[in-house]
């Protein structure tokens, strides 16, 4: 008994969904099937093996339509003639003896032996009194049958809820499903014409058969974390073939190791591109609830409001999709509670009585962007800065020297609501503080734009993926840095008057807009050793709502990097968001782009860019302000050499081998070396190469002077950067020569 | 076969390994650690106590380098052939310590080891005890867990 409910249930299953998705011909079929078998489990109908042949025959039908709408996307089928069947199951559950009976079919049941069980069956219609085992093999074939065929339509809705729960519940991690059949689920979902409906069904059913697994979420972050490592060996492998093509220029083998080296580099990039893509979902996935959330509040609202969406098939990484979906619900009430007038207000502007919402999404490089837009009244500059500085978020001084899209950006700031009164919907002065938050926990990127009357724009700019990311690499004094690129606005290259002082803080102008601008060195109190040049470089970082400029020493490039954690003790470090190991296997700090701008803010308010810049300068006017260094081993040679040197007057100090001179450097200020070559303990090549791994030492005037005069020698010494080479035996005059033209005096 | 004093012996012994930082001796259980290995280059970090040197890369790992030097108030050392990291596992996480140079591997009956006198001064509990060898010199053994504290490292965040 419990059996035949079974198949009813699903009979019924299958005629609602057929019902549902307009397949005509499968629920006409369904339905006088379930009226029979209705019938049956109500004890009203002795199931004979003339019936069961009937439905048999109808679930073959059933079968071949649905195999019909899985290849074709309708149930037109025209090969298959439902009517007789149907006209046979009617009479059926009219309570009449089926006439004839065909003979095949009774040759199939033949062999499942059921003329002797539905034999048993006409006596008793009690199921469960059956032990028989061919009944049950044939009631369980009944029910493979309508359960494996009609998988479509069921599983659809079996995984749609479990969908619907995984997004409302958030709980996703341990119920993951494969992106693909989630995108093509949502794409059913989203889709409205019924035309597209059935090519989405069409696909699901493909989908579902076999071509999707389900995929714990950690095993994919563990593939990622070994694709993390990839990428690195192959940056190191990079590197290490720069390094020998230098040094091994024609030779033949390059070109092979070239090829080897490049197609592993290939196959990482899209290796790790294809993890990345199993790890996407498409961001309809949050969109799709907005129409009715707009539908609510509009009626709440007494407006009329259209929402208009694109670019669902957008795809996102799915820790991101999970964090994206509260500000964006804030984002959208807003545009409908702020942006949008009433139908009286839009008719007096002139504009359609029904307001519309963007809701768009698209990719931009590495980031996607997600445009919510409105035909409202837009914002009014002038009225966010009057606001700020009743609420005390701005002084009146700043607010002049605002351009619009900062005071747009106010809007940001944790206190601020423009909203006159509040409503239920928003106006709490809570929601966007909110947004920007968690958009920035993304490392994404806010931009507004409005135009008074016409409406706004909010563009939420969002990373693909948060575990390998491309950064850029600067150079604060000695320690390097990477920046994630998705911060990086843009660099600027400046000179020290560009900096512009305003209330005792230095602020960059650039084009229109005025930025905050601290020395990165200050921010991390990084020591100051290198000299400043005639160049500034600026990095111009925005995060959320806010920019700010970042001087640093150099720009290393561009390069892509693999997040990993500094470990229990040292992770939460301010401004530092992780570690990254380059190609040539030293680790570089990751700079975190939200606690940076919070440090850069206290240093803003603290130090003066140009202050510091002036700080690291060194005055130098008469020669023994200079100091130079002397290594060689022979005692008579640093003899000459510091004779020569004091008649330039400058400060001289002695080493007698390459490592004695490394330590004495650590410890004077030198401002040019000169260098013998061959020395114990460590040789002039070695030296040159050890002093020139650190930035500091990166421009201090290296001469060899040396005997050794071949070509050969002196290509190594240029190797190993050496700025010129002195061969002895030397005059006096050329020696110092040599000293005041690398010192410059 | 082990005959029974033989035994004995091995349970009560204590294995450890001794260095020596500026001009104290030291020792750490042998288990406790992971590999030693000849300096290699480290990236400093910001905002941390002087005696976090930085981090540095040990085949894939970012761990963390302590000057073991600055740590016991003493000056920094430059570093020389013998200067070692000796890397241990604390509370799960390896961490990298900067030592002058590797003594010897100890084998210390667990009689011979007293806790630490109350002369010394050990307020972080950094010291287990005080091991006395045979040729009678004394051996400080440290308590690693407790020689690096992330409360230390990382302020509060508010």
């Amino acid at each position: 008994m419990e059996l035949l409910n079974k198949i009813f249930r699903v009979a019924h299953t299958i005629k609602g969904s057929g019902s549902f998705l307009s397949f005509d011909k499968l629920t006409h079929l369904t339905h006088h099937m379930e009226a029979v078998l209705d019938k049956a489990r109500k004890g009203e109908l002795h199931i004979t093996p003339d019936i069961m042949d009937i439905i048999l025959e109808s679930i073959d039908a059933m079968k071949a339509i649905l195999e019909y709408i899985r290849d074709n996307g309708n149930d037109t089928a025209p090969e298959i003639d439902v009517e007789p069947i149907v006209q046979k199951l009617d009479a059926l559950s009219k309570g009449e003896t089926p006439s004839s009976v065909t003979p095949e079919k009774e040759e199939k049941i033949g062999d499942l032996n059921l003329d002797e069980i539905t034999a048993d069956n006409l006596d008793d219609i009690d199921l469960s009194e059956l032990s028989s085992e061919e009944l049950d093999k044939v009631l369980d074939q009944l029910v493979n049958d309508i359960n494996t065929a009609p998988e479509s339509e069921d599983e659809i809705e079996e995984v749609e809820e479990e969908n619907v729960q995984n997004e409302e519940e958030k709980a996703s991690e341990n119920t993951p499903v494969t992106s693909q059949n989630q995108s093509v689920v949502k794409k059913e979902k989203k889709e409205l014409s019924k035309a597209e409906q059935q090519k989405a069904l069409k696909k699901n059913i493909v989908s579902t058969k076999e071509q999707t697994i389900r995929v714990d979420v950690k095993r994919l972050d563990q593939l990622m974390n070994l694709i993390g490592e990839l990428v690195l060996a192959k940056n190191r492998l990079i590197k290490i073939y720069n390094d020998v093509e230098e040094r091994y220029e024609g030779e033949k083998f390059l070109e092979e190791l070239n090829q080897v080296v490049s197609s592993i580099s290939i196959v990482t990039t899209d290796l790790q591109i294809a993890v990345m893509k199993t790890r996407m979902l498409p961001i309809g996935k949050v969109f799709n609830k907005f129409p009715r959330i707009v539908r609510d509040l509009s009626r709440d609202l007494h407006k009329k409001i259209k929402l208009i969406i694109s670019g669902e098939d957008t795809e996102l990484d799915k820790s991101i999709i999970e964090e994206i979906g509260d500000p964006l619900v804030h984002m959208i009430r807003n545009a409908v509670d702020h942006g949008i007038e009433t139908p009286q207000e839009r008719i007096e502007a002139g504009k359609p009585e029904e307001g519309t919402v963007w809701l768009k999404a698209y990719n931009e490089g590495n980031m996607i962007v997600i445009e919510i837009k409105d035909d409202g009244h837009g914002m009014d500059a002038e009225k966010l800065k009057q606001k700020a500085i009743e609420k005390g978020i701005i002084t009146p001084s700043e607010a002049e020297n605002m351009g619009d899209k900062e005071a747009f950006m106010l809007i940001f700031k944790p206190g601020f609501s423009t909203a006159a009164k509040v409503t239920s919907v928003s106006g709490r002065g809570v929601g966007m503080d909110v947004v920007k938050t968690n958009i920035e926990k993304l490392n994404g990127i806010i931009e507004v734009d409005s135009v008074k009357g016409k409406g706004s724009t909010f563009k939420l700019k969002i990373p693909l993926t948060l575990a390998i990311i491309q950064a850029l690499l600067v150079g604060s004094q000695e320690d390097l840095f990477a920046v994630p690129l998705s911060n990086v606005i843009e660099t600027v290259r400046i000179v020290e008057e560009d900096i512009y002082t305003i209330e005792g803080k230095s602020v960059l102008k650039l084009r229109n807009e005025v930025l905050p601008l601290v020395n990165m060195a200050d921010v991390f109190d990084v020591e100051k050793i290198l000299e400043p040049e005639k160049y500034l470089y600026v990095v111009i970082l925005g995060l959320g709502a806010t920019k700010i400029g970042l001087i640093v020493d150099r720009f290393i490039g561009q390069e892509e990097i693999v997040i990993k954690s500094l470990g229990e003790f040292l992770k939460g470090l301010p401004g530092i968001a992780g570690a990254t190991i380059r190609g040539d296997g030293r680790v570089t700090l990751i700079v975190d782009v939200g606690s940076l701008m919070k440090l850069a803010k206290e240093t803003h308010n603290k130090k003066l860019a140009t202050d510091s810049i002036k700080e690291a300068k060194k005055k130098k006017e008469k020669p023994s302000d200079y100091t130079v260094m002397i290594v060689d081993d022979s005692a008579m040679d640093r003899k000459i050499m510091h004779q020569a040197l004091d008649e330039l007057g400058v400060t001289v100090v002695e080493a007698k081998d390459g490592l004695e001179a490394l330590n004495m450097l650590k410890q004077n200020d030198v401002d040019a070396m000169l260098v013998d070559i061959e020395m114990p303990r460590m040789d002039g090549y070695t030296l040159a190469q050890e002093i020139r791994k650190y930035n500091k030492y990166r421009k201090l005037p290296l001469i060899a002077v040396t005997s050794r005069a071949t070509k050969s020698d002196r290509v190594r010494g240029v190797e190993v950067g050496m700025n010129e080479y002195i061969t002895k035996p030397y005059t006096k005059e050329y020696l110092q020569n040599v000293i005041r033209r690398n010192l410059g005096i | 076969m082990i005959s029974e004093p033989e035994k004995n012996k091995t349970e009560d012994i204590e294995q450890l390994v001794g260095f020596v930082v500026g001009e104290e001796e030291f020792a750490v259980p042998i288990l406790s650690i992971q590999e030693i290995i000849k300096p290699i280059e480290w990236t400093k970090v910001p905002f941390v106590p002087d005696y976090i040197l930085g981090v540095f890369n040990l085949r894939g790992n970012v761990l963390p380098l302590i000057d073991l030097r600055i740590k016991f108030g003493a000056s920094s050392a430059d570093i020389d052939e013998n200067t070692r990291f000796i890397v241990m596992k604390i509370k799960n996480e390896d961490v990298a310590f900067i030592i002058d140079r590797l003594t010897s591997a100890l084998r210390i009956p667990k009689k011979n080891i007293l806790p630490p006198p109350d002369t010394y001064s050990n307020e972080d509990e950094i010291i287990e005890g005080v091991g006395r060898l045979d040729d009678g010199r004394i051996i400080t053994i440290l308590k690693i867990d407790n020689i690096i504290k992330r409360e230390e490292i990382v302020p509060e965040r508010d």
